[in-house]
């Protein structure tokens, strides 16, 4: 019971901090964020229209983010941050599935196309 | 009550106790996520945006619709929107690897079909030519059986014709309008007034019945002949028992019964005078006609 209330506890009293103190620049969550646009990027998302706006968001964010880590508003931009990594990942896995349907697609017109030839 | 109000004023210095409007997307987010594939088929990466919904209306309790809780919200929103589109993209790979399997078993049904159209065109193939084969042959046959038949019937008209000229040679053997004519001597054949065949005669009659045995496809006719000596009943009934005898002879030497009529005339056909003894000697004869072909005449 006592372990529980200090677990508890303890992110509590971080948020605490974090809101009242000036924050450390959030190199870790800019990483991310870096990391996860490449990756939707490297993935084709530009050329997936239903992917597009997805990374076009993360991108906006990431962007607006740096402008205020630059004015020291860390706390600010990390928000941003975390949205911006979740826009990103969210554009990765549209590219990936958008990519799916089409070798599916592909898949089904071929053993179609087979059947057809079959057919007397 | 007094706690109550110390609550709600501390939601109030945090916030609205409404959700935030990405927290109302989020649960809506979620709930869609949970009611697609993604449940079944990744199921870990809902597990991942139940948990960062979770955060967020942890945050949402705690602190309210602060800018931190709708920073959470949004990110729970795209984590459910994640796994929904992860689950539709799994969806598409196993249709790809249905398609995939579809695909192989059709191409195997092709393979297997034109392995067996192939299979019966062969047969087919194989039939037709056992039945040239055996068509040749009949016909080659056939061209082998004319062939040999031409060839023994020519042998044989050669051999009939070989056997009456030899006959030819060593006696009388002429064609008149009956036919072939071959007579034999009364004298040589017959004692006086006797139907029996000397023991003399046999050398001659042996020779007659081997040329007779080669015209197997004509008729005899056997005619005793006598001089005017004597009654004319004694003489035909001498002439009846000589060509009978002659007849029999010839069947026991393998001419065939069926083949000979006898009939015997007396002295009703001379062919010499009968005054001298040497004209009496021609007229004591028998006549063997032999036809024309029975065959040719049917």
């Amino acid at each position: 019971m006592t372990r529980f209330s200090w677990f508890s506890a303890a992110p509590v009293a971080a948020t605490f901090i974090l809101a009242c103190a000036s924050s450390p620049k959030p190199v870790a969550q800019i990483a991310s964020s870096e990391g996860a646009i490449r990756g939707a990027t490297e993935a084709g998302a530009q050329s997936v229209p239903a992917a597009t706006l997805y990374l076009q968001l993360a991108t906006e964010s990431r962007d607006k983010a740096l402008a205020l880590v630059e004015k020291d508003k860390n706390k600010e931009a990390s928000g941003l941050l975390l949205r911006s990594e979740a826009d990103a990942e969210l554009a990765l896995a549209i590219a990936r599935a958008e990519k799916a349907k089409q070798a599916a697609n592909t898949a089904n017109e071929r053993v179609e196309d087979l059947k057809e030839s079959v057919k007397p | 009550m007094i706690g109550s109000i110390l609550l709600s004023l501390a939601a109030g210095a945090c916030g609205a106790s409404r959700p935030p409007a990405e927290l109302v997307d989020a649960r809506a987010a979620y709930a869609k996520a949970e009611a697609s594939n993604a449940s079944t088929l990744v199921p870990a990466e809902l597990h991942v945006a139940r948990e960062s919904l979770d955060m967020a209306e942890r945050k949402f309790k705690d602190d309210g619709g602060s800018g931190r809780t709708r920073d959470l919200a949004y990110v729970a929103q795209r984590k459910a929107q994640r796994a929904e589109v992860l689950g539709a993209a799994a969806a598409a790979r196993g249709d790809a690897r249905n398609s995939e399997s579809e695909r192989d078993q059709t191409q195997g049904k092709i393979i297997a079909q034109q392995q067996d159209k192939l299979q019966s065109a062969q047969s087919a193939m194989d039939a037709q030519q056992a039945a040239l084969a055996a068509k040749q042959a009949e016909l080659q046959n056939q061209k082998q059986m004319t062939e040999a038949e031409r060839t023994a019937r020519l042998a044989a008209e050669k051999k009939a014709q070989d056997a009456m000229d030899a006959l030819a040679k060593s006696m009388a053997v002429k064609a008149d309008t009956r036919g072939t004519v071959i007579t034999l001597s009364g004298s040589v054949l017959f004692a006086t007034n006797q139907a029996v065949i000397l023991p003399g005669a046999q050398a001659q009659l042996n020779q007659v019945a081997d040329a007779l045995k080669t015209q197997a496809e004509h008729h005899f006719t056997i005619e005793g002949h006598t001089d005017n000596q004597g009654t004319d009943k004694v003489n035909a009934d001498l002439s009846q028992r000589r060509a009978s005898a002659v007849r029999d002879y010839l069947v026991v030497r393998g001419v065939s019964a069926n083949a000979i009529t006898v009939s015997g005339l007396g002295s009703t056909r001379p062919i010499a005078d009968n005054k001298s003894p040497e004209g009496r000697a021609m007229n004591r004869r028998v006549e063997i006609v032999v036809g024309a072909d029975t065959t040719a005449q049917n």
